[in-house]
């Protein structure tokens, strides 16, 4: 072989690698979602077949069961209060820091970042012992209060970078106009950071709605969110109803997977200011 | 900022203050026993096993996660087009965001032993059904291939948008060189990422701590304790097993003490 002619092989041979990581992400992830169209009967076979009559079964026996739709609520009321109360409380503060910064900014910065160090079972316990002495155990408005801890810190860190991006020529200008304080926050700097903003928040949304441990802990049937009940749809029965699970965890993965968009935009945006 | 403070360390402190009791789910009421649960942790073979466990979770998880991620990056950043490129990095970052639970589930569907998709071909091979998951020896590494599943891809995308970042000239004043491809990055694209590569590395150990939700959906610790790593076991003396919370609490802040250490010292080296 010429150089030539090995250089296209090789370029070929990686390329092939390539494709096969890709497969490796869609073919699992696929073979769960054409699996949740299944009975059981056509899942377990052996070798897996692709021959099959769908079937919509799975997907009504999740959703009508009462506490999948129990924990589904859950998630979505629990999620959504937690991301807001992060934000709303959240960005006033990541400017505050972007905008006036003291010698203990960094050292502010840090400390937000190593709550995410502290090993979430070390969490656990002691706000499960917390929330059980106030009589608050397995509500929503304890996971509430305790999913706010982390996209309040989320949320911080993320939005200080954003702020620190908007042009200060800008602001100044706005200042010279006359605008207060208070209107270059709301008009001036949220509206030019928005996007990495909206990153940084759904961020945050999908942290909390993917969170296991803790939810875990905190919760036994009231406040059960999500990904808890649908581990606990493996304990079902004898055998593992294959086609019911997955068919949970195409419901549970769907909300994260709609903000692919977003989130790959905001990771480009990263890492681009960086350069 | 002070509320945040505040809701950080009352949990903290609240760990410390109740690993020194005696307190179980049982019962609300409790003494003080101070460090009796701690002397009683380092006569504990199963603590010090699920600490065996971690240590090895961390090294395993961590080193294949960075070994995966940069020569696959580099290979995105050498041998696609942009447009191709773009496609891929919105699709490897779908594996970290599905729900640990979701991936857990997709994968033990995936190997389960009679009608896996990625169990099939081991069975041909082998002439019989191979349930990994329920095999000592290899039940850590297939839960360890999950995680690189997700995290390796996802640190695959960050590498490449940093080798986008680079500098032109240096790797092609290597190639004018004579310089291989994987040499030019070797030495220097690589070492130019030294800093950035060395924070991923950070973050991965911080977030292989978490692994508890895929351990405890895809194998509960086991089969036996092979897969017991020092969460799972303080959650199954905490709450499954014996509810003895203050020992369970003892454990927790005595892995806070030493992950603190071990990443200040870690930080410091690194810089």
């Amino acid at each position: 072989m010429g150089p030539v002619k090995a250089r296209a092989a090789s370029t070929l041979a990686m390329r092939a690698i390539i494709v096969l990581v890709a497969a490796l992400v869609v073919i699992p992830v696929l073979w769960t979602l054409i699996s949740s169209f299944k009975h059981t009967v056509d899942i377990e076979t052996t070798p897996p077949t692709l021959v099959f009559t769908p079937t919509l079964d799975n997907f009504l026996y999740v959703l009508n069961r009462a506490s999948v739709r129990n924990a589904l609520i859950n998630s979505i009321v629990i999620s959504a209060s937690a991301v807001a109360i992060g934000a709303v409380l959240g960005l006033p503060c990541a400017y505050a820091v972007a905008r006036y910064p003291t010698r203990r900014a960094p050292d502010i910065q840090f400390f937000v970042l190593s709550l995410r160090f502290l090993p979430p079972i070390a969490v656990a316990l002691p706000l499960m012992v917390i929330w059980l002495d106030l009589g608050l155990y397995d509500t929503r408005i304890a996971m509430i209060v305790t999913y706010t801890l982390f996209t309040l810190s989320i949320t911080i860190w993320l939005a200080i970078p954003a702020f620190r991006q908007v042009p200060k020529e800008i602001e100044e200008a706005a200042f010279i106009d006359g605008y207060s304080a208070y209107a270059i926050f709301f008009r001036i700097a949220l509206p030019v950071a928005s996007k990495s903003l909206i990153g940084a928040i759904v961020f945050s949304f999908v942290l909390v709605w993917n969170e296991f441990l803790i939810a875990l802990m905190l919760t036994t049937s009231d406040a059960r969110t999500l990904p808890i009940v649908a581990s606990e749809l493996s304990q079902l029965g004898f055998d593992t109803p294959w086609g019911i699970l997955n068919a949970s965890v195409i419901v549970l993965s769907l909300p994260p997977l709609m903000f692919l968009g977003v989130l790959s935009g905001f990771l480009n945006s990263l890492f681009k200011r960086n350069a | 900022m002070t509320i945040l403070s505040v809701l950080a360390l009352v949990p903290t402190v609240d760990a410390i203050n109740i690993a020194l009791q005696n307190r179980e789910l049982s019962s609300p009421d409790s003494q003080y026993v101070w460090f009796a649960n701690f002397i009683a942790l380092f006569h504990d073979a199963r603590f010090l096993h699920a600490m065996w466990v971690s240590l090895i979770w961390e090294i395993l998880t961590v080193t294949a996660t960075m070994l995966v991620a940069i020569p696959l990056a580099v290979l995105l950043f050498e041998f696609t087009g942009p447009a191709v490129r773009n496609a891929l990095c919105v699709l490897f970052i779908v594996p970290v965001l599905l729900p640990r639970v979701s991936a857990a589930f997709v994968w033990k569907f995936a190997f389960h032993p009679l009608y896996g998709l990625a169990a099939y071909p081991l069975h041909l091979l082998m002439g019989h059904p191979v349930d990994l998951l329920a095999d000592p020896y290899t039940a850590m590494l297939t839960v360890a291939i999950v995680d690189v599943w997700q995290w390796g891809l996802l640190f695959s995308v960050i590498i490449v948008k940093l080798l986008e970042t680079l500098p032109r000239q240096p790797l092609e004043a290597a190639r004018l060189d004579y310089a291989r491809t994987w040499e030019v990055y070797l030495f220097i694209a690589v070492p130019m990422l030294r800093a950035p590569l060395i924070a991923l590395a950070f973050v991965k150990m911080v977030e292989s701590l978490r692994a508890f939700d895929l351990i405890y959906v895809m194998t509960r610790g086991g089969p036996g304790v092979a897969t017991e790593t020092l969460d799972m076991y303080a959650y199954s003396q905490g709450f499954i097993e014996s509810g003895l919370i203050s020992y369970a609490s003892s454990m927790a802040v005595l892995m806070m003490a030493v992950t603190t250490i071990a990443f200040t010292i870690l930080w410091r080296w690194a810089r």
